[in-house]
């Protein structure tokens, strides 16, 4: 078989080894000198600088592949210390809110207008109700998997969206009803439901699915939600795009008190005007004064 | 012998020192090992065909990935960086195959 000098892969495929080895093989053979004293030393320190390479790269591998998820856990770790912080400070609120409620009563003596400021705060959605009523449920379409490679398509329709919040708040409002609360997130007349960065925000808090509509009304509630107009587009939403839907009717709800927002450029009238020498003018300290 | 105690000794004392490669030489770190690889097999399969010589070895060691990193740093002086990695890294590739075919037909016979 001749060989081509010139057929470099061919050359490189039939003879892997350096040519080098065999002429050097070859050299000795001829003159038949010994190998140099040298040559273990050397061929020992090319085999720990190798040992030093392999080492290193390993170290290098994988010292960098864990970086990005290292990262990641820091993130996540952060996230839920925050929200820790986040829940002792709401439930501190929610103590401090009461206490308030508590000395105001007790200032109030006269029982007539503590009553009547209990109905005006539940009424408004800054204090606690209970009551029958019923309870919508919507919960995002799982993500759709590709059989063949077990993707997930990042295009999903089913997923529940600040609008339809909102649709089915105003419907819930429109059938009869006296108080609502997305997930806990008591709503009043000043409530935004919107979506930032593909999280709904209730007054500002997130919310996450399954999102849980919870409504105090008439008895009916149920039943005239389940034939508004919302209720039937989301059936429809549940046949095309997987979302899940539905509405109960729940005895004994509670509601927990929004917030109360913070006026920072309304005042309520100087005394003289309103004739009630209990409010204060500047209500940046808010706590009763209404 | 004296070589696989050279290599742990290597091993150790690159886990030892745990040197920080720099952010230059970064990019030739995995191309310099395959290169090395290469230079290796290739000395096995000669100790085992009887005609290993220290110096080829040694020299065809260091050329090995001093030439590697040399020809990544001209394709990304060249804008072809990643293509001539995948150059380099396909013919040591066939090379250190063909080398360890060599061997386990020394080692096992078949």
């Amino acid at each position: 078989m001749t060989v081509r000098r010139d057929d470099l892969l061919g050359d490189l495929f039939r003879t892997p080894l350096d040519p080098g080895y065999a002429a050097a093989a070859a050299r000795r053979a001829e003159t038949g000198a010994p190998p140099p004293r040298w040559g273990r030393w050397a061929r020992a320190a090319a085999l720990a600088l190798l040992g030093f390479l392999l080492a290193v790269a390993y170290h290098q591998a994988v010292a960098e592949a864990p970086g990005a998820s290292r990262a990641r856990d820091n993130l996540v770790a952060d996230v839920r210390a925050r929200q820790r912080t986040t829940e002792d400070l709401q439930r501190r609120a929610d103590e401090l809110r009461a206490q308030v409620d508590q000395a105001r009563d007790d200032a109030l003596a006269d029982g007539d207008s503590a009553a009547r400021l209990k109905q005006l705060a539940a009424g408004i959605g800054t204090g606690r109700v209970t009551g029958d009523g019923a309870v919508v449920r919507v919960v995002d379409a799982p993500p759709k998997v590709d059989p063949v490679t077990g993707k997930t398509d990042d295009e999903n329709l089913g997923l529940v969206l600040d609008r339809d919040l909102q649709d089915i708040a105003n419907a819930l409002w429109q059938s009869g009803a006296e108080a609502i609360a997305v997930n806990g997130q008591r709503l009043t007349s000043t409530s935004t439901i919107r979506a930032a960065g593909g999280v709904i925000l209730v007054d500002f808090k997130p919310v996450t699915s399954p999102y849980d509509v919870a409504a105090i009304g008439p008895g009916d509630l149920a039943d005239t939600f389940g034939r508004s107009a919302t209720a039937k587009r989301f059936k429809r939403y549940v046949d095309s795009y997987r979302m899940q839907f539905g509405v109960r009717a729940r005895k004994a709800l509670v509601l927990n008190a929004a917030p109360e927002p913070p006026l920072r450029y309304a005042h309520p009238p100087s005394p003289s005007v309103s004739g009630s020498p209990s409010v204060s003018p500047t209500v940046s300290t808010s706590g009763g004064h209404r | 012998m004296i070589a696989v105690l050279a290599l742990a000794l290597g091993v150790a004392a690159g886990i030892f020192f745990e040197p920080t490669v720099p952010l230059g030489l970064l990019p030739y770190l995995p191309i310099a090992v395959v290169a090395a690889l290469d230079a290796v097999f290739g000395g096995v399969r000669a100790k085992l065909d009887g005609i290993f010589d220290d110096k080829q070895f040694v020299v065809s060691f260091v050329s090995n990935v001093l030439v590697a990193a040399l020809i990544v740093y001209l394709g990304d002086q060249l804008g072809v960086g990643s293509q001539l990695s995948t150059g380099v890294v396909v013919v040591l590739g066939v090379r250190i195959f063909g080398n360890v075919a060599a061997i386990r037909r020394h080692l096992f016979r078949a």
